[in-house]
C-alpha cells in the first residue's frame, strides 16, 4: 500500500494506493492518526486506486474519522471504486461518511 | 497458527458460490477450522463439514433445492390462522407443507449429526419465543438445517429440544460473531442481500419479500457493528454476480459457483499473505 498526501489549502488529500487490509490497516492509521493530530484534521481520502478494504482497513478509517471530527474536523471520501464501494456499504459506512465521486467536489465541500 | 473460518450467510442458490471458494481453498491446501452456516448458508455449511467432496455437495445440493420443496402448500396450517375459532391455531403459520423439505433433506443430512463432521460446524437459527440467536452444533444436523432455513410464513418453525426454532436469517444472516467466539483470526464472510423481486404475484412471494427487506437491512447493521467491533480479520466474500439469481436457479449452480471461485481467487494472494504474516490477523 502506498499513501500520498498532498495539501489543498488546509485541506489534505490522501491518496492511497493498493489493499487496505489486516497488513496494511496500521501503516494507514499511524499515518492518518498523526496527520490529524499534528493539527490537519481536514481529510479527503481518495480511493481511486484502493481495490479492497477488510475489516482492519474499516477499523483504521472509523479511528481516523472520530479523532478528525473530535478536532472540528471530517474525513471524506472520494472516487470509492465498485469493490471498495460494496463493502462500504454492507457496512453502513456510507450512512455516516460523506463520500464523493471526485476528489475536487470533496475538497469543495468543506467551503463554508 | 491462524484460525481460518468460513461463514456462509442467507441467500439461497447463491450461498452455492461457497463451494467455489472451497475449491480453491482445498486446492492452495488452506484447511478450515470451523464452517458457520446461516438459512441457505446452513445448507453448505452443512455438506462441506460432513465430509462430502466439492462435486458430491454440489450435487447433493442442486437435488436438494428445487421448487418441489415449496410446491405443496400446508391449508391445515392456513386455515388454522385465518380460522382459528373454526379449525384452532396452533401458535405459527406455513403456508407451505414441509414434507417435501424433509424428504429432500434426508439424502445429505439424514442421520448425520455434529459430531461426526470434518470440520467443527456451526448453524444458526432464531428463537420464535425471544427472538434469540441460537447456535446450533450438536445433535441431527438435518434438524438444525431444517431450523435454520425456516422462513417466516413460508415453513413453519421446527423444535429443537424445548424450544421452536426459525429462519437464523431473523437474528443473523451473516452470523460472523459465531466465528470470532469460537477462537477464528481470520473470517471468510460470504454474505448476499437477498433480491426484492420485480412483481410480488403470490402470497409466498410477498412473505419472501417482507422477509428480505427485514433480512438485508438486519445484514448491513450486524456486519458493521461485527466488522468494527472485533479484532479479527473478517475478509468479505461478495461474488460479483452479474446475471440475475432467483430462488430457485439451481440451473445457475455452475456460474454462481465460478463466481465464488473468482470472489477467492481475487483474495488468495492477500489471504497466504496474512496467514504467512507473524502479527495478529486484525492488527
Amino acid at each position: 500500500m502506498d499513501i500520498r498526501i498532498q495539501p489543498r489549502g488546509d485541506i489534505a488529500v490522501v491518496a492511497i494506493t493498493g489493499s487496505v487490509d489486516g497488513l496494511t490497516a496500521e501503516t494507514l492509521l499511524s499515518t492518518l492518526q498523526g496527520h490529524v493530530q499534528a493539527g490537519h484534521a481536514r481529510l479527503v481520502v481518495d480511493l481511486d486506486g484502493v481495490d479492497y478494504t477488510s475489516s482492519a482497513g474499516l477499523r483504521a478509517l472509523l479511528a481516523t474519522v472520530k479523532e478528525a471530527r473530535r478536532r472540528g474536523g471530517d474525513l471524506r471520501l472520494a472516487r470509492i471504486n465498485p469493490n471498495v464501494r460494496k463493502v462500504l456499504e454492507l457496512s453502513g459506512f456510507v450512512t455516516i461518511l460523506k463520500c464523493f465521486e471526485g476528489v475536487d467536489e470533496a475538497v469543495d465541500s468543506f467551503a463554508p | 497458527m491462524k484460525r481460518v473460518a468460513i461463514v456462509i450467510g442467507a441467500g439461497s442458490v447463491k450461498c452455492a458460490a461457497a463451494l467455489g471458494m472451497w475449491k480453491v481453498l482445498r486446492r492452495e491446501g488452506i484447511d478450515l477450522d470451523m464452517v458457520v452456516g446461516c438459512s441457505g448458508g446452513s445448507i453448505y455449511a452443512g455438506v462441506m463439514a460432513l465430509g462430502y467432496d466439492p462435486e458430491t455437495c454440489e450435487r447433493l445440493t442442486r437435488e436438494l433445492w428445487t421448487p418441489k420443496v415449496t410446491m405443496r402448500r400446508d391449508w391445515r396450517s392456513m386455515l388454522g390462522a385465518f380460522l382459528p375459532k373454526v379449525f384452532g391455531f396452533d401458535g405459527s403459520l406455513g403456508m407451505v407443507h414441509d414434507g417435501p423439505l424433509l424428504e429432500a433433506l434426508e439424502p445429505p443430512f439424514g442421520g448425520r449429526t455434529f459430531e461426526e463432521a470434518a470440520i467443527p460446524l456451526h448453524i444458526v437459527a432464531t428463537d420464535l419465543h425471544d427472538g434469540g440467536k441460537v447456535v446450533l452444533n450438536r445433535g441431527s444436523v438435518r434438524d438444525a438445517v431444517r431450523a435454520s432455513i425456516a422462513i417466516p410464513y413460508v415453513w413453519k418453525p421446527w423444535r429443537i429440544g424445548d424450544r421452536w426454532l426459525l429462519d437464523g436469517c431473523l437474528s443473523d444472516p451473516l452470523p460472523v460473531d459465531v466465528a470470532i467466539r469460537e477462537g477464528a483470526d481470520v473470517i471468510l464472510a460470504m454474505g448476499f442481500e437477498s433480491p426484492y423481486p420485480r412483481r410480488i404475484k403470490s402470497a409466498t412471494r410477498y412473505a419472501f419479500q417482507v422477509n428480505s427487506i427485514y433480512t438485508n437491512n438486519l445484514l448491513r447493521a450486524n456486519y458493521s457493528f461485527h466488522n468494527l467491533a472485533h479484532h479479527a480479520e473478517i475478509i468479505p466474500m461478495l461474488p460479483d454476480f452479474e446475471r440475475e439469481i432467483r430462488l430457485f436457479d439451481t440451473d445457475q449452480f455452475p456460474y454462481v459457483i465460478e463466481c465464488g471461485a473468482r470472489a477467492m481467487e481475487a483474495q488468495l494472494d492477500y489471504l497466504h499473505r496474512l496467514l504467512e504474516s507473524p502479527e495478529p490477523a486484525g492488527a
